[in-house]
């Protein structure tokens, strides 16, 4: 039972870290709280399940689809927002306030089109086109069964979701240490002023992180499905607050110490679903509560805390 | 005074913060490879003046003017690849590598030139070539002013702007940035150094003194210290 909620909470460690990754990068770029992350999220979970649905396309081949998507319709949402917003006084709490409203209005948007029904998609058929692919090249069929590790079995939506993470936050890795944009957006999270001293064009620069956030929330809303379950409309506030357990655990505005978060998070979620399940829906704000009074900086420890 | 076209020329500037005004009509020239040095005292306006120069605060009225061309409603960034560098008070990205502080610099040149600058700034500061890796943090206040230089020297411009480069430094490290500074005369490249350290004054090739955000001496180093007033102010004389 130990070794299963260990491995099935790293798993679900590295799901989270994903969850969070986007918020953590607009924090630390733009300093402002997307409140409407989670329902980024759901959009991309109902981008995929629709993708299913309607045209049976495997659940993988939407994670591109979310993201180019997203990503695109962050563009636009930046400039629309956020420039007016950190030029307020307060940015900080009036991004609280508008992403808030923002969160309300697609959501409210979400129950008029797709109803409050909780809907899903099988877990086998997550990957189910690579693996028939695979099939006919090779000739060895995969199955889609439970995957073992260390004689424990585990979905295999499980495990194609945390090597989907694992891959986004090392994509996201090498964006911000091995690209140009990706170092000039760390000297935008470094010194905003500094960055603007310097003749860094900061709304470009923000802007193509602004995007890229949302476009990872949807890319974890696509494993939604198989990681959460089902999925509603109503689904966008919870994932948020997961989100900044996950990311104020690992670093606030350091969007690596997210996988530490995500880990932490994953971990202590099966534990608690294992032994004390009844607790399962209270452990975030729990750690959030926790963390802040015991460790405000974070375990990485890093000083950005400014919201 | 200098004939020629300046390189940059401002007049009748203004610049405010909300209601506050707080720069006044201020009309600068600096010719090419000049070195000016504008003296002021905290709260004159120093900073503003910079910050307006570079296009980080838009003036409410004037005109400024690079090379001949109005840049007034240009912003800070392509104010910059027109040949403007600014280093702040702070002056690097304390969180980033010397190198990556180096490159951002020249983050308009293509990325093999903006190595080759990059090996450029170490040899003129052979110090930061060796912390390369390390994070600009872990630098020394005076060796953080070489890296805010070498910044903005990667930028290849025709103009360095610095505000306050003895910000925090104690009076050895202030000799090793006047030095420095010194160093780069006579390469074509114009400076103008915001101070309230008249140890600058040795490399100026003239001086503008603003007084509550407006001009109120503009002239050679010889003729500021003949104001009795400026040498009362600046050099505590009598």
């Amino acid at each position: 039972m130990l070794t299963y909620s260990l491995l099935a909470g790293l798993l679900f460690g590295l799901y989270f870290s994903l969850v969070g990754l986007g918020l953590n990068l607009v924090f630390g770029v733009m300093r402002i709280v997307n409140l409407a992350h989670g329902d980024f999220l759901m959009l991309g979970a109902y981008c995929a399940f629709w993708l299913y649905t309607l045209f049976g396309v495997d659940p993988v081949f939407a994670i591109p689809v979310a993201f180019v998507l997203f990503g695109l319709v962050g563009l636009p949402l930046y400039y629309l927002l956020v420039p007016r917003l950190l030029a307020a006084r307060d940015p900080e709490m009036l991004s609280i306030i508008l992403f808030f409203g923002l969160s309300q209005v697609i959501e409210a948007l979400a129950t008029i089109a797709f109803g409050t029904s909780e809907q899903s998609i099988p877990g086998g058929d997550l990957g189910r086109a690579l693996r028939e692919g695979w099939g006919r090249l090779t000739g060895h069929e995969i199955e889609s069964g439970p995957v073992e590790i260390f004689g424990q079995s585990f979905p295999s939506a499980w495990i194609i979701s945390g090597v989907a993470s694992l891959i986004a936050v090392a994509l996201v890795y090498l964006y911000l240490y091995r690209t140009r944009t990706g170092y000039l957006t760390r000297a935008v999270m470094s010194r905003r002023d500094e960055a603007l001293a310097t003749g860094i064009d900061v709304n470009r620069v923000s802007a193509i992180a602004f995007g890229i956030g949302i476009a990872l929330a949807a890319v974890g809303g696509v494993f939604a499905p198989f990681m959460l379950g089902s999925i509603t409309p109503a689904m966008g506030v919870d994932s948020t607050v997961v989100s900044f357990a996950v990311i104020v655990m690992g670093s606030l505005g350091n969007p690596l110490g997210t996988v530490l978060g995500g880990l932490v998070y994953g971990v202590s979620y099966m534990l608690v679903q294992s032994y004390l399940s009844s607790w399962a829906n209270l452990l975030p704000y729990l750690l959030l509560i926790a963390i802040l009074l015991v460790r405000p900086s974070g375990l990485l420890g890093k000083r950005v805390r400014l919201a | 005074m200098p004939t020629e076209t300046p390189l940059l020329s401002t007049r009748a500037v203004e610049a405010r913060y909300g209601r506050m005004q707080v720069l006044w009509g201020v009309d600068i020239d600096i010719q090419p490879g000049e070195t000016i040095l504008l003296l002021g005292a905290n709260g004159a306006g120093k900073t503003t003046f910079l910050k307006t120069l570079v296009g980080l605060l838009p003036a409410s009225a004037g005109v400024i003017s690079f090379a001949g061309e109005d840049i007034a409603h240009l912003r800070a960034d392509k104010r910059m690849r027109r040949g403007i560098a600014y280093m702040s008070e702070l002056g690097v990205f304390p969180d980033l590598t010397i190198e990556e502080n180096i490159r951002i610099g020249a983050q308009a040149l293509s990325t093999r030139a903006a190595r080759d600058k990059a090996e450029d700034m170490y040899a003129l500061f052979p110090v930061l070539k060796e912390k390369r890796s390390g994070l600009a943090s872990s630098l020394s206040g005076g060796q953080r002013k070489m890296l805010g230089i070498a910044k903005a020297l990667a930028a290849d411009p025709r103009l360095l702007v610095m505000d306050e480069p003895s910000a925090g430094l104690s009076p050895l490290f202030v000799g090793e940035v006047v030095r420095t500074l010194g160093a780069l005369r006579g390469r074509g490249l114009a400076m103008l150094i915001a101070e309230q350290n008249i140890g600058f004054l040795g490399i100026a090739t003239r001086v503008y003194v603003l007084e509550g955000g407006r001009i109120g001496f503009s002239g050679t180093v010889a003729a500021m210290e003949g104001d009795e007033a400026l040498r009362k102010a600046y050099f505590g004389l009598k």
